[in-house]
């Protein structure tokens, strides 16, 4: 085994750049078969981290605020208690409170 | 043959093991026309003689292989060449060589024509051609599959007994890529044209299997290569260990198929095994780590370790090429609802923003959970039921409700508003609360009638759950709820 080429096969890793379009083709040969939640096959080996998702992110953050923070939030609204459901329910809770009085 | 050998010899040459795969690649729609010259360029016994000429005769083009490794390499091409006739064939572009007599399953012809109607009969020659016809369509992409899978055997066997180097594993990959998918083809081929001439033939005939019959057959061929890579004991530099998750991915995705995830989890109880003699996971190529953190991730989810399955998604998630849409949305589609269990939160609009297909299944019900609506995600897990099931995240999301009732429950007790701290201290908030006001709430957000007793009880399971904090006073109809933290993790 000749050290000129480690098994790691990222001799492709260099051509990143075109991804795009061939990808839709594969998925157009392929895709009348498979199952469309499989899993699809990525038109390049290996990318460098600039490429990735989380360099993507972090490039957003770079020009406005904390991208990363900003895509998950709360599952609850912020005490914002001025939209239609919050006051209708004002209005029930004062219902219950008057029949209690009475 | 000749110019596909000459690309084999400068791959080899170089040892760029993806180049070689290249000469292997059968990629019909971009290729047809220098594949079809490969096809056309002799017959069985011609192109036989070519490959032992230049294999083994032509000692001017001799490259450093052994002659035990040659004879391989011999064998793989010509059963290559041999499964390229298949494949023309099958994708109608071969038609004029197409001879019944060629065909591997000439008998089922005459077995069909002879034993009721003898040909000299009523039948006319138009209907005999027809049913030829059928039957040649039919089986054509289960011989290109039995034709690939002779060739991935071949190729296995090389490195089994023909000493190849594990720099050209990329062949391997090429094998098994294109078995699976003609393997789904010849199903998908039995499946639509004439169930009937299977019945016909076999006594023992199961459907179910008979569905999925060459697919499950491939998961045997991709466990061999599976098992190839990881028995190799040499040093990892040169082993075929660099194989492993290529070879995991394939069979992942075919087990989903074969709806048996099961067995991938064996998968991965073997890998975990030998994981210590694993070269490090993360220099094998991102597209290898992302494919298989995704099915680990999943893994995990179907099993309800969520907390394992965010972990595994969340890398697939970061690792992921920024241009790999469909991929993203699909990590996505499990890692939202992961998410959602886990830590309480939910996508913003910006994650959605570039997947419409996310925002139509989960929009709906990300606002309901938000504002505490009952109804509306009673509403949004109804419409959305077929494709959540589908999906297998149904019952995941349908954990949701807890949230949407914590969230409604929250506003509540902030519509109570603030009373006078103990010996004229600071406002806090009305921590006493009229289970009679939760239950309006909930008769309001629900839209239908509930009684009392039976909103204690989601009360209960509030506190059980720990999304609420505080007991029921039940004889006087008031929940007493924790003064710091009431409803934990959201700043009341």
């Amino acid at each position: 085994m000749a050290s000129t080429s480690t098994p790691k096969p990222d001799e492709k890793s260099s051509t990143p750049a075109d991804s795009k379009p061939e990808q839709s083709q594969n998925t157009k040969t392929a895709g009348a078969l498979e199952e469309d939640d499989e899993f699809e096959d990525f038109p390049v080996e290996d990318w460098p981290a600039e490429e990735t998702e989380a360099a993507n992110q972090q490039g957003n953050t770079a020009s406005g605020g904390t991208a990363a923070d900003h895509l998950w939030e709360e599952s609850w609204d912020d005490d914002d208690t001025s939209d239609d459901f919050s006051a209708q329910l004002r209005e029930e809770l004062k219902k219950v409170d008057a029949a209690k009085r009475r | 043959m000749d110019s596909l050998i000459k690309e084999f010899r400068a791959a080899y040459a170089d040892q760029l093991g993806n180049d070689l795969a290249k000469t292997l690649t059968p990629d019909v729609p971009n290729n047809a026309a220098q594949l079809m010259s490969v096809w056309e360029s002799g017959n069985s016994q011609s192109v036989k003689d070519d490959l032992k000429f230049l294999f083994v005769r032509d000692k001017s083009a001799r490259l450093n292989m052994s002659s035990e490794e040659a004879v391989g390499w011999q064998e793989i091409y010509y059963s290559y060449w041999k499964a390229l006739g298949e494949i023309l064939a099958a994708e109608g572009l071969r038609k004029s060589r197409v001879k019944v007599r060629d065909h591997p399953n000439q008998w089922l012809i005459v077995s069909l024509v002879s034993p009721s109607e003898p040909l000299s009969t009523s039948k006319s020659p138009w209907s005999i051609n027809k049913l030829t016809c059928r039957i040649l369509t039919q089986t054509s992409w289960t011989s290109v599959y039995e034709a690939w899978k002779e060739l991935t055997s071949q190729i296995i066997r090389g490195y089994t007994n023909h000493e190849f180097e594990n720099w050209t594993i990329p062949c391997l990959y090429v094998a098994g890529k294109y078995m699976r998918l003609y393997a789904m083809r010849a199903d998908a081929e039995r499946g639509s044209n004439g169930d009937e001439m299977v019945t016909n033939f076999q006594d023992d005939f199961d459907p179910e299997t008979e569905k999925h019959k060459s697919l499950e057959d491939c998961a045997r061929q991709l466990n061999r290569i599976f098992n190839l890579c990881l028995s190799d004991r040499a040093p990892l530099s040169e082993s075929r260990k660099w194989g492993i998750y290529y070879a995991i991915n394939l069979l992942f995705k075919t087990y989903f198929k074969l709806n048996s995830a099961a067995l991938s989890k064996n998968v991965l109880r073997v890998l975990s095994a030998g994981r210590g003699d694993m070269p490090d996971f993360e220099s094998f190529p991102k597209s290898q780590q992302v494919t298989f953190k995704y099915y680990e991730g999943v893994l995990a989810f179907l099993e309800e370790n969520y907390e394992e399955a965010e972990r595994h998604l969340t890398l697939a998630w970061l690792l992921c090429h920024k241009g790999a849409t469909r991929n993203m949305e699909l990590i996505l589609t499990y890692l939202i609802p992961c998410h959602l269990l886990t830590t309480h939160t939910l996508p913003s609009a910006k994650l959605l923003a570039p997947f419409p297909r996310l925002q139509a299944l989960f929009l709906k019900l990300a606002t309901a959970i938000k504002k505490g609506d009952l109804r509306g995600f009673h509403q949004a897990l109804q419409e959305g039921e077929d494709e959540f099931v589908k999906r297998r995240i149904y019952l995941t999301l349908e954990r949701g409700r807890d949230i949407a009732l914590r969230n409604l429950l929250r506003k509540v007790f902030i519509a109570g508003g603030f009373i006078e701290g103990a010996e004229g201290g600071a406002q806090v908030r009305r921590t006493r609360i009229p289970v009679a006001e939760f239950a309006a709430a909930i008769r309001m957000s629900g839209g239908q009638d509930i009684d009392t007793d039976e909103v204690e009880c989601l009360l209960a399971n509030m506190i059980y759950k720990n999304l609420m904090k505080g007991y029921i006073a039940h004889e006087r109809g008031f929940v007493v709820l924790s003064k710091n933290g009431a409803f934990p993790g959201t700043g009341v």
